[in-house]
């Protein structure tokens, strides 16, 4: 009874985010057969550092599917607000900050508007959204990769602290603290938890939640904002190039970090969670010297586990294939006997 | 009569609506089709050809998403990836011979989609979570069978893609056959059916005693074999291949398949509006390369029309 109970709690989705993380920690850890790649400081910084970009976008990302919606333009979001603070952010590099932070909030707050005013499908819009963003990052930039001259801001966002977090990392850890309080003890998060669990309830309620919406979707887009003015400070450019990659990652990350696709479950703990067991496994395999394939496989795999275990008509399919091959048992035993 | 007074009755309210949206349709064709047709050199042999050579790439992708997004599952963000893996499996074993290395493909493509359906189909798993952890398997898999490496054709024939029939691009030929199968096997085989049938009710489907998660599976691996197709074609054009060649093109297909106006919630919608959608971006894009706007304009504007175009749809279906 134990033994199930425990089970039950592994598979809990509120605990998920974190035993998968620990599952992922053991197991480095015992293929790391103590040389001490794994266990690292330098590990640890490399692993802050991919949290940094990885993580506002996932938290962005997991707020909307937070309320049942998929803000797919957060990959072009990355890339906009990187150019618009890397052009101009030269000589007062906060001012870039809040322009390409109010770019991606404002880009948020505009498909949150068409969305709920129009009563359209968050991934028609923000699809939309995602070319038409792209499209003025290349318009901005002419299609080119602008450098940022502003050395000692990219060096001084990177430089260490305490040998295991810079500047940038603590600035994504930051506001990842600030949204879980803001979650956990404000009515903001329980109206964003109500929306996303029955849209139609709540508003009988008497929530307003189009505004729920549009304001997650405007932080949706300034969290991914953040991520891209960071990462192209630090890296002293930007590209144009679409960073399309980085919206699978982070869905995973969300997924993985215990949000649920169907709305209505998760946190910016958990999500935090699974942004880290991600950059622990895309990390700490590089360490321990695992060719990078691995690292795809393994989310992949991990991914289709949860989608397997989260499915609605799993233990009906179940019950109904072990009914059904019970009875063919029977009939060839009945089969026999006669 | 009495049809048409009730349909009138069910539509009462937001008839003007629709009408307004169908009159706004009609002017943007007429818009689009003067301004193309006025734009010199836009009905040169040369410019319509490499406008369908352009097309059929991502209208073969974009034929199999649609059966995704008309069975209600949205999109799937693996089939860029897809494309690119049936590419590989197509140029290494092409030391077969031309036929069996396209079958493989094909067959690759399909298991590989066709488990992803299964898993939405009969789990009812989330389509977006399942495409994504297909896309990094196949990622996975594919950095692991190759190492990274390119890979090169392992035989000759290739040559057989590059040609023209009539005057027409092959690669043109073999879209215009996946749009034709598509729509054939939609709007004439009983499962065809079932899958618009899914798409508007999944619980009406069920109950009336229909297996909806037959109809899934088979939607994916059509998509399957749709990019399958991509894959091969992209792979005879460029003589090698790699995981990026079809990086991009899930995005580019479901936007095709948006603006050709079938609804996002699955039910409604058809192979031949995908044609129509694919053709309109591509027009879209030849006419603003012939009249000289920049490559970044390009891709600015054809975005802003996208999002007008989805805007345009879903209001004129909103109930």
């Amino acid at each position: 009874m134990t033994m199930q109970r425990s089970i039950k709690f592994l598979l809990d989705p509120s605990a998920r985010p974190f035993v998968i993380m620990a599952g992922a920690l053991v197991v480095l850890a015992l293929m790391d057969r103590g040389t001490g790649y794994f266990f690292s400081v330098g590990t640890v910084y490399s692993v802050m550092q991919l949290f940094a970009t990885l993580g506002l976008v996932a938290l962005g990302l997991g707020l909307s599917m937070l309320v049942r919606e998929f803000d797919l333009s957060v990959a072009s979001i990355v890339g906009l607000a990187g150019s618009i603070a890397v052009i101009t952010g030269v000589a007062h590099p906060w001012l870039g900050v809040l322009l390409g932070v109010g770019a991606g909030a404002l880009s948020g707050t505009l498909q949150g508007l068409i969305m709920t005013r129009l009563g359209l499908s968050s991934v028609g819009v923000t699809l939309g959204g995602l070319l038409t963003l792209q499209g003025i990052t290349y318009v901005l930039t002419a299609n080119q990769t602008v450098s940022y001259p502003n050395m000692a801001v990219a060096l001084g966002l990177n430089a260490p602290i305490a040998h295991l977090l810079s500047v940038r990392s603590v600035a994504a850890l930051t506001v990842f603290v600030v949204a879980a309080l803001v979650m956990t003890f404000t009515h903001i998060g329980r109206d964003i938890i109500a929306t996303g669990s029955d849209r139609r309830a709540s508003r009988i309620a008497g929530l307003n939640t189009d505004r729920v919406i549009i304001g997650v979707f405007a932080a949706s887009g300034a969290s991914a904002a953040l991520a891209g003015v960071l990462l192209d400070y630090s890296l002293g450019a930007a590209s144009p190039v679409a960073l399309a990659d980085v919206l699978a990652p982070a869905a995973a990350a969300a997924i993985v970090g215990g949000v649920s696709v169907v709305g209505g479950r998760g946190g910016p703990m958990g999500i935090a969670a699974g942004v880290l067991t991600l950059c622990i496994l895309r990390s700490g395999l590089s360490a321990i010297g695992v060719p990078p394939y691995v690292h795809d496989l393994v989310t992949g795999a991990i991914l289709l586990v949860i989608a397997i275990l989260d499915a609605p008509d799993l233990a009906r399919r179940v019950i109904a294939w072990r009914l059904y091959s019970a009875e063919q048992r029977d009939s060839a035993v009945a089969g026999k006997s006669s | 009569m009495i049809q048409s007074s009730l349909r009138g009755r069910f539509q009462f309210g937001n008839v003007r609506a629709r009408h307004v949206v169908l009159a706004v349709r009609g002017i943007a064709v007429l818009a689009l089709a003067s301004f193309a047709l006025s734009t010199p050199g836009f009905t040169s042999l040369l410019s319509i050809n490499a406008l369908l050579t352009a097309i059929s790439f991502i209208g073969c992708v974009a034929v199999g998403m649609t059966f995704i997004t008309l069975t209600g599952n949205i999109m799937s963000l693996a089939l860029g990836a897809t494309v690119s893996a049936s590419a590989l499996v197509f140029l290494a074993s092409l030391s077969a011979g031309i036929l069996p290395a396209f079958l493989l493909a094909l067959a690759f493509g399909m298991v590989i989609t066709a488990a992803q359906g299964f898993l939405v189909g009969y789990f009812r798993a989330n389509p977006i979570l399942v495409s994504i952890a297909g896309l990094s398997l196949l990622i996975g898999g594919a950095a692991f069978a190759t190492g990274g490496q390119r890979i090169y054709p392992g035989g000759a024939g290739l040559t057989v893609f590059k040609g023209r029939v009539a005057g027409i691009p092959t690669v043109a030929l073999f879209f215009f056959a996946t749009v034709i199968v598509g729509q054939l096997i939609l709007s004439w085989t009983r499962i065809g059916r079932v899958m618009v049938m899914v798409g508007s009710n999944v619980r009406a489907t069920t109950a009336v005693g229909v297996s909806a998660a037959r109809a899934i599976t088979v939607a994916y691996m059509i998509a399957g074999a749709c990019s399958a197709v991509s894959g091969v074609l992209l792979a005879a054009r460029y003589g090698s291949g790699d995981m990026e060649i079809g990086t991009g093109y899930d995005y580019a297909a479901i936007a095709a398949v948006l603006v050709g106006g079938t609804s996002i919630t699955g039910g409604s919608g058809s192979v031949l509006r995908t044609l129509v959608g694919v053709a309109v971006i591509a027009i879209i894009e030849v006419v603003l390369l012939l009249r000289g706007f920049s490559d970044q304009l390009q891709y600015l504007i054809t975005g802003i029309i996208v999002l007008g175009v989805i805007m345009l749809h879903t209001v004129g279906e909103r109930r």
